[in-house]
């Protein structure tokens, strides 16, 4: 009989056992004792309390034992039940402009992915540029990293990835084997966490990080000024990135004809671009704009909302189709962390947990936000990039003030670096889908992760440096 | 009648382990069955990052999820063949069974579903440290099987 006997530790087979409601019961020990520590020189009482429920956050934040926009529930809960921020303060922080901006982006997302539009942009593009392994690769980077500019990057590696797995199998490549196998879902996930990094668009991090931003200096950073700062390094990480990813792994595929059939086939499933369609494409092509250059005078979410109102009246789309192409739950989380953020700073707990760590290791202001770039990248490995802007940002903004930084400069090297995240499927969800499609390992992701990471980290600091003083940016 | 049991699934395949099955079930004159398992942990994973990180609604994280499943069922129509050409080419007798769902609880289903004398399984490559803190299906199932279990490393 091929029996074997478990012959680890009784204690260790009692702990993998009971790891959950030891979890749980350690969390609450160290809430405890946080609560009831004493008070450290220069932290207040409510400071205390609002790092003992930062503590919490963040431990829940980095293990995903519960869902992430449940974490929140317990920043929304314990803020004002502890007495660090009042009630009616803690709710009114709902209403921050940035909570509405992601949700209204979220539902021209979702408009744009119901009437088909994005796809058949996809479509068009691979089939028109794609003509070569090489160019078809480039495409599908290219491609992610554009799409990403305009709607979240999470959305657009759902979107693309049946089709990308289409042309692995059109072209009978062998998973885990074939070196174009890894290449079509490796650009697929760079071209989308690069170009997430654009806009404001790309993912919620940004403007939650200029909700955090807003509600605890009062400044704010335009949706034309964003993009304008890290333009070039999207476009340097766009070129680092096709030059590592058609040399990391062979191309084992003289030609890609057999792509091509399904990128017409399923064109032609979809029929003729349709009305909807087109009005669309417009509605958003019209609100990029009024982002760009009205945005600093109505409001990002003021126009995202007329935005969906005009597609309603258009009969463009309909509630039911909202509802299933957005999650709900991002409110709690964007919500949670901005108060989470907003209590952190008024208790003063931010400025005392930066004088305790960053302070003491940064010398001059450009040390500063090397560092808060080094940890920002070293945790958005692990963690979701927007618990990463909750847990570093009000600590960076605390510190900003000693170091004589302008805070939305400690804000930009927080939320552009939260976004890059190449190294581990559980990074971002882009890596995620790019592994579960069995073509790509872990192992080869790390391998070519490693050289994006750090080229990403060095061309951050290098744009910081010495292109940001250039646009008046400077520190 | 006694059958040899080869348990294959979405992240472990071994042609070592298919081999071994068919010329066991050759010398024992017993038919042979390739159990091919889509595990839904897998997608479960998928489903959760998009919906609980990606924030993306229902549809597309769903639509994604079956796309993939699609996929994993083809990749298990085309090792269950594999094994089917070496068992016909031994002159074995050959039924296959591809099922979603849990590893280790639906390879013990079919060990009494289908009376096996003998289940191979295959396991994934662990590093020390992983194999001390984390135990396998593998070894779940030759700890809880009734049948001798032989296990192959991916």
């Amino acid at each position: 009989m091929g029996f074997e006997i478990d012959r680890r530790p009784l204690w260790l087979l009692l702990i993998i056992r009971g790891l959950r409601p030891l979890f749980f019961v350690g969390i609450a020990v160290v809430f405890w004792y946080i609560l009831t520590m004493p008070l450290p020189e220069g932290l207040s009482e409510e400071g205390r309390s609002a790092i003992a429920i930062f503590a919490v956050c963040l431990i829940l934040w980095v293990s995903n034992a519960i869902p992430l926009a449940i974490t929140s529930l317990f920043a929304i809960v314990l803020v004002p039940l502890l007495g660090v921020i009042s009630r009616d303060e803690t709710y009114g922080l709902f209403g921050n402009e940035a909570v509405f901006f992601i949700l209204g982006a979220f539902i021209l997302a979702g408009a744009v992915m119901h009437s088909g539009l994005s796809s058949r942009i996809a479509l068009a593009m691979m089939d028109r540029f794609g003509a070569s392994p090489k160019r078809l690769i480039l495409s599908i980077f290219l491609l992610s990293a554009m799409l990403s500019c305009f709607m979240s990057e999470h959305a657009v590696a759902a979107m693309l990835f049946p089709i990308v797995l289409d042309i692995a199998k059109s072209l009978k490549l062998s998973p885990g084997r074939s070196g174009y196998g890894k290449l079509l879902f490796l650009s697929l996930a760079w071209g989308c966490v690069i170009g997430g990094i654009a806009t404001f668009l790309g993912g919620a991090r940004v403007p939650l990080a200029v909700g955090i931003l807003q509600e605890t200096t009062g400044k704010t950073i335009g949706f034309f000024s964003y993009s304008l700062a890290v333009f070039p390094m999207v476009v340097i990480m766009l070129f680092v990135g096709y030059v590592v990813l058609t040399r990391s792994f062979k191309i084992d595929v003289d030609s890609v004809e057999e792509a091509h059939s399904v990128f017409r086939g399923r064109i032609h499933a979809m029929g003729k671009l349709v009305y909807k369609e087109y009005a669309v494409g417009v509605v958003l092509l019209l609100t990029v704009i009024a982002w760009a250059t009205l945005g600093g005078r109505f409001g990002l979410a003021s126009i995202a909302f007329t935005s969906v109102v005009v597609l309603f009246v258009l009969r463009l789309v309909r509630w039911k189709d909202i509802e299933e192409y957005v999650n709900w739950g991002i409110i709690l989380l964007y919500g949670g962390a901005i108060i989470l953020g907003t209590a952190l700073e008024q208790s003063g707990a931010a400025l005392w947990m930066a004088e305790m760590t960053i302070a003491n290791w940064a010398s001059s202001p450009w040390t500063v936000i090397a560092l808060f770039a080094f940890f920002t990248m070293l945790f958005t490995e692990g963690i979701s990039n927007a618990a990463v802007i909750a847990i570093l940002l009000p600590v960076g903004i605390g510190l900003a003030g000693r170091f004589d930084i302008d805070p939305v400069i400690i804000t930009y090297a927080i939320a552009v670096p939260a976004g890059l995240a190449f190294l581990l499927p559980l990074s971002t969800p882009a890596n995620a889908i790019a592994i579960s499609s069995n073509y790509l390992t872990v192992k080869d992701m790390v391998k070519v992760g490693i050289i994006m990471s750090t080229t990403g980290y060095i061309v951050f600091n290098l744009v910081a440096r010495f292109y940001w003083p250039l646009i008046g940016m400077g520190y | 009648m006694a059958k040899t049991l080869l348990v294959l699934s979405t992240s472990r395949t071994s042609e070592k382990a298919v081999d071994f099955a068919v010329c066991r079930a050759k010398e024992k004159g017993e038919p042979i069955v390739a159990l091919y398992i889509i595990e839904e942990k897998l997608t479960d994973e998928v489903f959760n990052r998009f919906t609980d990180i990606g924030f993306i609604g229902d549809k597309p994280s769903s639509e994604l999820v079956e796309s993939i499943m699609k996929e994993y069922r083809q990749r298990g129509y085309e090792e269950v063949g594999k094994v089917q050409v070496k068992a016909m080419e031994a002159g074995v007798s050959f039924d296959a069974v591809t099922v979603e769902g849990d590893f280790t609880e639906e390879a013990l289903k079919a060990i009494d579903d289908h009376d096996a004398s003998m289940v191979v399984v295959v396991k994934k490559k662990k590093s020390i440290f992983m194999k001390y803190f984390s135990r396998s299906f593998a070894d779940e199932i030759s700890e809880r099987a009734s049948v001798e279990v032989k296990v192959f490393e991916d």
